[in-house]
């Protein structure tokens, strides 16, 4: 073997700092702050800076990407990631359940639960989870993994966020045709409704298990799935199960279960705060509040006050639940890197990933925009909410990971 | 035969690795160099499938080099 490169390190007295550790202890400092100012404002803002700080390092440590779950299951025949998301959404469903029965006692009358993701099941949901799910594929990452990435320093994904900006800048700007032709008068299907809490929650928890088999079964087509390591935990004395114990947290990638048992329980607190976890619905309000500075104001957005989940918006303040979930994902995520030495300004050399960056992100933001969602809102929030547009967005995104992956299989 | 998937996004360094390894001549030994931490697993569950030996260390920041080669006098599967 060749001899290990020099440590890089940072000396102060007897003890030497890697530089990325360091520069994390200061990323924690910055975390900090942004959970105390924000709690400062509004004590409900403290908890989402926190959640929103959670799912960064959840999804860094986890490699907790959704764009992989779906894709790896066709390009490498691994549920590795999938199995993952599915164990998040089967550990949020319950506590959904429970929570929507204390909002909504009975839900047979009607209405949906507050900030329940229960959306129009119409074209533009099935055309957008095509949409999003070819874009994410071709991009290398979906909106909340795009984000984490960003924060993990891959140059690709700053890009795909301006796509996604930008698609949903459009997606703004058709929306009223979308809400006049498909969404309008589409049914909102949400399971408590016809089936009771009990029966919807369990009806979801028997769906996620027939997926996670069908997950096992492409897997042993596929030659087997991948055996995770768990840290070896040999050591009696207690400093160093206490080291090996950081090392399994900070240093080492934890299992894809482990990364989904938390994002759920994350998800879950979000729900219980305010709202569940979501994403394009704020960066919708960055990209038209933008654009109308600019004079390309889309103009009123018909439907959407009494629309659920990550419907566009425009306006508002500054600091909202979204803002400080997407702020925490970026700053978790950089955080859990530098503390793992995992940072690195990732610079592509072929030309042709910059314009798979913008161009997947584009179609990401469209879909994302007329689908009232991404991977996050429209399907990780969904099928907790008990409601079957979750599903029905998941088949389409599976659809569009398939197309997406046909069309970077034509690029070198 | 060396594959440097550095900077390159998901899923571009499992998918070269992965046509590298069907065209390993016998004998060879595959060498990579990679800087996206999924990778690194990804990589061994395809190495474990096709069984490939591999061996993987540290190569400076967020760096890792990876050694993939065939045991000797073993069939491989394709």
């Amino acid at each position: 073997m060749a001899t290990p490169p020099a440590r890089p390190g940072i000396s102060l007295g007897r003890l030497t700092v890697h530089p990325q550790t360091a520069a994390g202890l200061l990323v924690l400092l910055a975390a900090a702050a942004l959970i105390m100012a924000s709690s400062r404002r509004d004590p409900e803002f403290g908890v989402f800076a926190t959640v929103g700080l959670g799912f960064g390092i959840v999804l860094q440590r986890s490699r907790f990407c959704f764009n992989a779950a779906f894709r790896d299951l066709f390009q490498f025949r691994s549920g590795r990631t999938m199995k993952g998301v599915i164990v998040g959404m089967a550990v949020a469903t319950p506590g959904f359940g429970l929570h929507m029965f204390n909002l909504l006692p009975n839900p047979s009358l009607g209405p949906v639960a507050p900030e329940a993701h229960a959306t129009p099941i119409s074209l533009a949901l099935v055309l957008g989870g095509l949409l999003f799910g070819t874009g994410m594929v071709i991009a290398g990452g979906c909106v909340s993994g795009s984000i984490y990435r960003m924060g993990e320093g891959y140059l690709t994904s700053w890009v795909s966020f301006g796509g996604i900006l930008g698609g949903l800048l459009v997606a703004a700007r058709t929306w009223n045709w979308w809400w006049e032709h498909f969404i309008r008068e589409a049914p909102v299907l949400w399971l408590p409704r016809s089936l009771g809490y009990g029966g919807a929650v369990t009806l979801t928890l028997a769906g996620l298990g027939a997926v996670y088999l069908l997950v096992l079964w492409i897997e042993s087509r596929g030659g087997g799935g991948l055996q995770e390591a768990v840290s070896p935990d040999a050591a009696v004395a207690f400093a160093p199960k206490v080291r090996g114990l950081a090392r399994a947290v900070f240093r080492q990638g934890w299992p894809a279960a482990a990364g989904g048992t938390a994002a759920g329980l994350l998800n879950l607190l979000s729900y219980e705060a305010h709202m569940p976890w979501r994403v394009v619905g704020e960066l919708s309000r960055w990209s038209i509040g933008g654009a109308t500075l600019v004079g390309l104001a889309p103009g009123p957005l018909r439907g959407t006050e009494d629309l659920a989940a990550c419907t566009l918006r425009a306006g508002g303040g500054v600091l909202t639940h979204g803002l400080l979930l997407n702020a925490g994902l970026f700053l978790g995520s950089l955080l859990a890197a530098l503390l793992a030495h995992e940072f690195k300004l990732r610079i592509p050399r072929k030309r042709v990933r910059y314009i798979q960056a913008l161009g997947g992100g584009l179609l990401m933001g469209y879909g994302g925009g007329i689908a009232l969602g991404c991977t996050v809102g429209a399907f990780f929030s969904a099928i907790p909410s008990l409601a079957l547009n979750g599903w029905v967005f998941a088949l389409a995104l599976a659809a569009g990971a398939y197309i997406g992956l046909r069309v970077i299989e034509r690029i070198p | 035969m060396f594959v440097d998937a550095r900077g390159e996004p998901c899923p571009y360094p499992m998918k070269q690795v992965m046509e590298a390894m069907d065209r390993l001549p016998e004998g060879e030994e595959l060498e990579v160099l990679v800087d996206h931490p999924p990778a690194v697993d990804m990589i061994r569950l395809l190495a474990t499938r096709r069984g490939f030996l591999m061996e993987t260390e540290p190569a400076g920041s967020a760096e890792w080099r990876i050694r993939l080669r065939r045991p000797e006098g073993r069939e491989v599967k394709p």
